[in-house]
């Protein structure tokens, strides 16, 4: 039986986690306990499912979203400033 | 007069003075006492480069100060932290409504791309430009935050808020539709 505070502990990684923008130690942690832990694992499945079904959102996305998106952090990395 | 003899005669005697300091600024009696000590260790590490003469008093106040504010600031960062880490834990919570109501597989199952666009649409600019650029146009945190001119704690508090607004708002979509009750796969064209 996984360790609760264990279990809460890997889960406040999620997102972190599914990023790759945990620490090597901490990414070797929360693969070990998601291997004996059916109901974490479960969790992260879900999360990365949603982060997949996002990124085929893609072509959804009004054309122009994307490039005003594109564009103003273009500008903004230039010095604009918004607002 | 050695240095520490120097900094016994002329800083410690302000210490009821500098401990009034820093109970205007704390609130807690024992946050005070604390910022006392860290700005008497400051100043006796730092004794140097007291200029002799002037007012130790002003010397000590601004140390106490600076040390008070570094302190906040550490805190509000673990603040951010925190915030963060409860965004995950929401995003599991949110796994487990997504269960009982009987479409925990929805993101696999039901072609959501409508509903997704709809929904990142939906989301205050400020949420939706970070989760465009990180989850549809894979740019990395510091990419993110290099970009918008915004430190990279900003970028995941924003990311992450925009994740869960998403995700309730794509339950909400999937239970209303009715595939809560679905027991076949559907994949709408
Ligand atoms: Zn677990």
């Amino acid at each position: 039986m996984p360790n609760r505070s264990e279990c809460e502990a890997v889960v406040r990684q999620l997102w972190p986690y599914l990023d790759g923008a945990v620490s090597e130690s901490q990414r070797e942690r929360i693969v070990a306990h998601l291997e004996g832990c059916v109901n974490c694992a479960s969790h992260f499945d879900f999360a990365q499912s949603f982060l997949d079904a996002v990124a085929a959102a893609r072509p959804h996305l009004p054309a122009n979203e994307v490039l005003r998106v594109r564009v103003m952090s273009a500008l903004m990395a230039e010095g604009f400033e918004a607002q | 007069m050695t240095a520490d003899s120097e900094f016994a005669a002329v800083a410690l005697p302000l210490l009821p003075a500098i401990a009034r300091v820093a109970h205007a600024l704390t609130v807690d009696d024992a946050d005070a006492d604390d910022l006392v000590q860290e700005t008497f260790l400051r100043a006796y590490k730092h004794w140097r480069t007291f200029e002799r003469g002037s007012d130790c008093k002003s010397w000590l106040s601004a140390i106490c100060r600076n040390a008070f504010f570094e302190q906040r600031r550490r805190e509000s960062r673990s603040t951010a932290v925190e915030d963060q880490e409860l965004e995950s834990l929401a995003a599991a919570r949110l796994h487990n409504s997504a269960r009982a109501s009987g479409v925990d597989n929805m993101f696999s199952r039901l072609d959501l791309g409508p509903a997704i666009a709809r929904a990142i649409e939906a989301l205050e600019p400020r949420y939706r430009d970070v989760v465009v650029l990180v989850d549809v146009e894979d740019f990395s945190y510091e990419q993110v935050a290099e970009a918008l001119g915004i430190p990279i704690g900003t970028v995941r508090s924003r990311l992450y808020r925009a994740r869960r607004q998403l995700q309730e708002a794509l339950l909400a979509f999937a239970v209303d539709a009715g595939y809560a009750t679905a027991s076949a796969p559907i994949r709408p064209e």
